[in-house]
């Protein structure tokens, strides 16, 4: 390793923890968002950094950018109800905290990954051997979609029940946002197809290359942000079951595949290798939507307006 | 035992897919979501029965998910041991989905049911697997599902208990994480029967089990972790509390008990011994804590939620008890498997019991209670046949569990344990008896009565009478026990 990489190396790791640190710390609620997010596309570099492109891109899209917008609209409706002076200091958490308790775990912690083999007895070689039959040729999406799938059903499922937390909320009136400045209109116009292009390919591409539904949904769902952020609404008589179908139709999908298998005979979500990538084609390409919708459905926050207050 | 009464069914699978594929059609047609929950729910109580049937001729059922096998795949694995948590589930579950029918609005109805169905899900994903992270996907699903179902109600208690209970929740399920990512990279696996093959004591295992060990207490909410539990406990709608008290805490025991009896007590050298002592103190300390607590609270719904964190600490009794060879005595596991079922059964009783009082007079301080013996008989019974269990008195579930575990701690000469139970036990009689007195006093304040339906107050009778029924059919269950944690004294099996 080169002098240059390990000073790189260096610096992010100084970073992380720097930016970290900061950002739990800082009494301002909104720089510590913003701190959070850069924190996130540092953590995207070091993930690059350690040859893992597909958690980058992840960590990237989930992790640093729909995570802080969600956090950003939540703030916004925390600023609405108790404005900044009326709330409690966030640091009260902080000088309370036992920093030696802290201090003394992260010490045991240190020591136990010191004493581990640098090595790692991974499954590396199990995937690569079994890789023929999975259907694609990008491990990691091989491990997701098929190897640990039910894992990966059971995470999609997640996310359709923390879109049904929120919405089980006291939903609020929607605001009335300002129309769009001619900037942001006119970025919109020249975004909004990249994006939707970007998450077709990082969609096609997850079956051989980093990508996948995860990513292409989020930068889906990141389009979906940005119309929504300027003034864009969904029509209203599609708020109804056509919004719930796009919510569920991936879990959902997912589920009617593990039917259908479970049916002909076979394990739970055992793919005929023949099939098995039409199916997690199939299965992505869902799941893409479903991420989209729930998440820039979730950035908005409540229930979309025609919906019944069920 | 019997011969093929039923078709061949991954009934393991069926367990899993059903209430999560209800949970995903209500949340697309919410006018259906009442049939699809209620259907739903009886409908796991009968793939439970196949499922039961199938373990008593194969006594471990396994499940390569997608075909591929561990240490690749996923496995999911039937035996006694989940089975005896997985009856706990239907049953508390079809009693709390009964009653929730008739305490929710139809309009916030619809609500509830998918994210019942998630929890349902959840809660037998994680009976049934045999995957280190699966568990930690299942615990997530199962905590967010919680989680949204404690703050259901909507109210600012509800909603700060919430939030509490989700931090909580997240850090204890981020801790578990962090040890089974250490346990991965020293073994390559995430296989419980793999692991324990090739799992050697050392730092990484030690650390692991530090770990995973803290993060799955705090999410029980073993004293001192139980600082969550009351508000959120207490705050959420009552046939939420009885989900949350009776089922969501044992699930992460029961992958505390599945870590300590497949993984780290047989460990040699890893002084595993140390770390059940410890356990052993803190559910002395919860045992204490938790019934002098609740024999202040001046709210039902309180005390019963601090009587929970006193049940708990029995749970983590057996782990001191160990046999002369230094490994756990199946005979002290058996009984704190008796006590889950009891205590699932009876709390549940109780908080639905608890939701009846609370609509019938608009609240629940314990001394305003008025005269609601005579105009709540079936609740008022419910309530005390809840509490006797609970307070391990005889002819209940409770009782024998106690009892059980009580030898267990004699036979081993651990007279701390046996003082610790009996003062428990006697704290926990004074708590459920003064409740239960308030009951037949007129409170110096009458008030407006609203009438509560039927199926609630039945229910709640139901789920109290089966806590009772456990404690008459010893000779059915033991031998299931027997199987879930090895054989117990010979002497013992009938």
């Amino acid at each position: 390793m080169s002098l240059l990489q390990t000073g790189i190396d260096a610096l992010l790791a100084l970073g992380l923890v720097w930016l970290a640190w900061r950002a739990l710390a800082c009494p301002d609620l909104f720089r510590g968002i913003v701190l959070f997010i850069a924190f996130g596309l540092l953590m995207a570099l070091a993930w690059v950094r350690l040859e893992a492109p597909d958690v980058a891109l992840a960590e990237a899209a989930i992790g640093a950018g729909l995570t802080g917008a969600l956090l950003l609209a939540a703030l916004a409706r925390l600023n609405r109800i108790a404005p900044a002076g009326t709330r409690a200091d966030t640091r009260e958490a902080w000088r309370n905290a036992p920093a030696l308790l802290l201090v003394l775990a992260g010490a045991g912690l240190g020591l136990a990954v010191l004493s581990l083999l640098p090595e790692p007895a991974g499954l590396q070689a199990q995937v690569a051997a079994e890789l023929g039959r999975s259907g694609v040729s990008n491990p990691v999406t091989a491990v997701l979609l098929n190897f640990r799938g039910y894992d990966t059903l059971l995470e999609v499922l997640v996310l359709l029940l923390a879109l049904l937390a929120a919405w089980s909320l006291e939903a609020e009136p929607p605001r009335r946002e300002a129309a769009p400045g001619p900037v942001l209109d006119l970025l919109l116009r020249l975004l909004l197809p990249v994006l939707v292009l970007a998450a077709a390919y990082l969609l096609w591409a997850g079956a051989h290359a980093p990508g996948g539904a995860f990513q292409a949904g989020a930068v889906l769902g990141a389009a979906g942000v940005l119309a929504l952020l300027a003034g864009w609404r969904l029509q209203p008589h599609l708020t109804g079951l056509p919004l719930r179908l796009a919510i569920v139709i991936g879990p959902g999908g997912f589920l009617l595949v593990a039917w259908a298998l479970l049916l002909t005979g076979r394990p739970l979500l055992e793919y005929p290798p023949a099939l098995a990538g039409a199916l997690i084609l199939l299965i992505e390409t869902l799941a893409t939507l479903s991420i989209a919708a729930t998440l820039a459905v979730l950035f908005q926050g409540s229930r979309p307006a025609a919906e019944p207050p069920a | 035992m019997s011969p093929v009464l039923l078709p061949d069914l991954p009934w393991e699978a069926l367990l899993i897919l059903l209430p999560l594929t209800g949970a995903a059609a209500g949340a697309l047609w919410p006018p259906a979501a009442r049939a699809i929950g209620l259907l739903t729910t009886a409908g796991g109580l009968l793939l439970l029965a196949g499922l039961g049937t199938a373990v008593a001729d194969a006594q471990t059922l396994r499940h390569a998910v997608g075909g591929w096998g561990a240490p690749l795949g996923i496995e999911l694995r039937a035996d006694a041991l989940s089975l005896v948590f997985l009856t706990a589930t239907a049953l508390v579950g079809l009693g709390v989905a009964v009653y929730a029918d008739s305490y929710f609005e139809r309009s916030q109805a619809r609500g509830f049911w998918p994210l019942w169905l998630f929890l349902l899900g959840a809660l037998n994903a994680l009976f049934l697997s045999a995957d280190l992270f699966n568990l930690y996907v299942t615990l997530e699903l199962m905590g967010l599902a919680a989680v949204a179902l404690t703050a259901f109600s909507g109210g600012r208690a509800a909603l700060s208990g919430a939030m509490r209970y989700l931090l909580a929740t997240l850090l204890g399920s981020l801790v578990y994480l962090l040890g089974v990512a250490l346990l991965y990279h020293a073994t390559g696996t995430l296989d419980f029967s793999l692991l324990t093959q090739r799992l050697e004591a050392g730092p990484a295992a030690r650390t692991a089990l530090g770990l995973m060990g803290a993060g799955l207490a705090l999410k029980t909410a073993l004293f001192p972790f139980h600082f969550w539990l009351p508000p959120a406990h207490s705050s959420a709608p009552a046939p939420v509390s009885a989900l949350l008290s009776a089922l969501v805490v044992k699930a992460s025991f029961y992958i505390l008990v599945r870590l300590w009896l497949e993984l780290f007590a047989p460990l040699s050298g890893l002084e595993g011994a140390g770390t059940g002592e410890v356990l052993g103190w803190l559910g002395m300390a919860a045992i204490l804590w938790g019934s002098w607590q609740a024999l202040r609270q001046p709210r039902v719904k309180l005390l019963v939620a601090y009587s929970t964190v006193a049940q708990i600490g029995y749970l983590f009794l057996a782990f001191p008890l160990l046999t002369a060879a230094g490994l756990p005595d199946p005979a002290a596991w058996r009984a704190v498997l008796w006590l889950v079922l009891a205590h699932a059964l009876a709390k549940a009783a109780m908080f639905l019991a608890a939701g009846n009082l609370l609509r019938f007079g608009g609240h629940d301080r314990i001394p305003d209670l008025d005269c609601v013996a005579q105009r709540l008989p079936l609740t008022v019974a419910a309530f005390a046949l809840a509490g006797i269990s609970i307070a391990g008195l005889p002819p209940t579930g409770g009782f024998i569990g106690k009892w059980l575990l009580l030898e267990a701690a004699l036979l081993q000469g651990r007279w701390d344990l046996v003082a610790v139970m009996l003062l428990g036990g006697l704290l926990a009689a004074g708590y459920v008896f003064k409740v239960v007195g308030h009951f037949f006093t007129p409170a110096a304040a009458g008030h407006a009565a609203r009438p509560v339906p039927a199926a609630m107050e039945w229910t709640a009778l139901t789920l109290a009478i089966l806590a009772l029924l456990l404690g008459l059919a010893p000779a059915w269950l033991l031998p299931w026990l027997d199987l879930a944690v090895g054989p117990g004294p010979a002497e013992a099996v009938p």
